[in-house]
């Protein structure tokens, strides 16, 4: 068998076998249950940002998480030395990380679609959904391997945060407006907000949404070459 | 007899090494030249931060901006893809395994990244995990890892086992038979590369060792010479006279005619004869200039 299905495979095995799967599953009727909570009138202005958090942040964590556990396991070195490739490796584990997001992508949207009447447009949110949670997870993978442990992950992905998703979601509740829309153009959050807005019927212009895309999956591309990539066999390597 | 199975085919030939880390400005490895055969056991042996995890990670193509030459086969290291780890085994020295996975999952998971593997059932047993089998990794006492990472290394019926402490951490029992897997796989025409602290089993298995310290190679010989050429010439003999023991040491060329010597092993009564042989871990020390850490 191709060592990429043997790898993805794998990552499927452990991400329930880590209870990652239920977790993210967890957190996805979570937010189901704010929605019945806000009510019908509220929760189509929620469901974009409540996928956009879901997407773009516990992207991050779970990549990150995973990556430490498999640090702390000693696996990033073992698997080094198998005929799979690291691109392959690394691969894995970000589709592994687009399916927990699909997966909640989807029952959230559902959702959204037969009890609270939103707009979706189904083609654009997966596609796009696919391009943020890959942007995320590389995203992830920078910030969980420049770190030592564990708690310093946690504080890199708060400062994340406070200073790309917090503002796009304050400006997307229209709590800030003016000179941070043109700050927030270089915010991989503000990028995947505006594709998760489009996907539910905002009123984007499609310039700002083709800027979207090109500039998160040029992120996504430039980051993995030049910083993941050869990151993730300095940190194998150290183990 | 350990010599018979090595052959004259090399399988790694290293020449004028040198290696350094990115953020560091010393070298890890200067001007390091040795030859693997096949068949053979080769040690690589030194105190920590000698340069023998340098060495190894060059060897398996895990550090590539190296100097110097290495050939596997022949042909340049550098030349190889990932189809080159179809033919090495890797057994490091830490646990290497998914915790939440089972001992069988985890060898399932690792079997099929490989082309060629081994009925690892018939291993578990023989290394005394079949009991265990089904347990998740993480409840597995550090002995039971340290024997799946040696299965784990034999997955893939290599041709070149690296070793990494092997038997560190296990009771004298299970890490005799770690050392009987390791000799029938050399029988068997395989060669182990082996790093380690405990000279017992440089002794029991490697037939040449290298002495690597500071990144450059002090010495390459086999155990027997080592022995020979650090040891004294002489044999010192122990023998009970007029109710006291007395010692006295002899020059072991002719001994066989030496008068004084021949009348101890005819009239007295000998309770000990030592020959001047010293041990590894002297010559260890003796080599590196450090005492051997036994953690």
């Amino acid at each position: 068998m191709n060592s990429l299905m043997v790898l993805l495979q794998a990552e499927f095995k452990r991400l329930a076998k880590y209870n990652i799967i239920q977790v993210s599953l967890g957190v996805t009727v979570l937010w189901l249950a704010v929605l019945f909570l806000i009510g019908q009138n509220e929760a189509g202005a929620f469901i974009p940002l409540f996928i956009f958090m879901d997407v773009s942040l516990m992207t991050m964590l779970l990549i990150g998480a995973g990556l430490f556990y498999e640090r702390q396991e000693n696996t990033l070195k073992t698997l080094m030395v198998t005929p799979a490739s690291t691109a392959g490796i690394i691969a894995s584990k970000i589709v592994s990380a687009v399916y927990i997001a699909l997966q909640s992508t989807i029952l959230i949207a559902l959702a959204g679609h037969f009890f609270f009447d939103a707009t979706i447009n189904f083609f654009a949110l997966i596609p796009l959904v696919v391009l943020v949670a890959i942007s995320h997870a590389v995203i992830g993978y920078l910030v969980a391997m420049y770190v030592k442990d564990f708690t310093s992950m946690l504080a890199m992905l708060m400062l994340y945060m406070f200073v790309f998703a917090f503002p796009s979601i304050f400006y997307a509740i229209d709590m800030i407006g003016g000179v941070w829309e043109t700050l927030l153009i270089v915010s991989p959050s503000h990028a995947a907000m505006i594709l998760i807005d489009f996907s539910f019927g905002a009123e984007e212009t499609m310039t700002l949404v083709v800027v979207g895309v090109v500039y998160l999956s040029l992120l996504s591309i430039l980051l993995m070459r030049f910083f993941v990539y050869p990151k993730y066999i300095e940190t194998a390597i150290k183990e | 007899m350990k010599e018979l199975a090595i052959v004259d085919e090399k399988i790694f030939e290293v020449e004028n090494l040198a290696f350094t880390y990115p953020k560091n400005k010393v070298e890890a490895l200067r001007d390091v030249s040795f030859s693997v055969r096949k068949g053979e056991v080769f040690g690589i042996l030194g105190p920590s931060g000698a340069g023998k995890s340098t060495t190894q990670k060059i060897l398996i193509r895990l550090l590539k901006d190296y100097r110097g030459h290495v050939r596997y086969r022949g042909k340049d290291l550098r030349a190889y893809n990932d189809s080159f780890y179809e033919d090495i085994g890797v057994g490091f020295e830490l646990p290497v395994h998914f915790s939440k996975l089972t001992a069988v999952e985890n060898m399932d998971f690792f079997k099929r990244l490989y082309q060629r593997h081994i009925d690892y059932d018939a291993l578990l047993a023989r290394v005394g995990l079949a009991e265990d089998k089904e347990r998740l990794v993480g409840e597995l006492s550090k002995g039971m890892k340290v024997r799946l990472n040696f299965v784990r290394a034999l997955l893939n019926d290599p041709q070149v086992l690296f070793l990494d402490e092997p038997t560190n951490g296990l009771d004298p029992a299970n890490a005799r038979i770690i050392k009987d897997l390791v000799q029938e796989f050399k029988e068997k025409g395989g060669t182990v590369i082996l790093s380690t602290h405990l000279m017992n089993d440089v002794e029991e298995l490697c037939d040449r060792v290298a002495f690597i310290t500071q990144g450059v190679i002090r010495e390459i010989s086999t155990p027997r010479e080592l022995k020979i050429r650090h040891g004294k010439r002489e044999v010192r003999v122990e023998y009970h006279e007029n109710n006291c023991t007395n010692e006295k040491t002899f020059p072991l060329d002719k001994i066989g005619e030496n008068p004084e010597f021949l009348d101890i092993l005819k009239n007295r009564s000998v309770e000990t004869i030592h020959s001047g042989e010293t041990s590894l871990d002297e010559i260890f020390i003796k080599v590196t200039g450090e005492e051997i850490s036994h953690e």
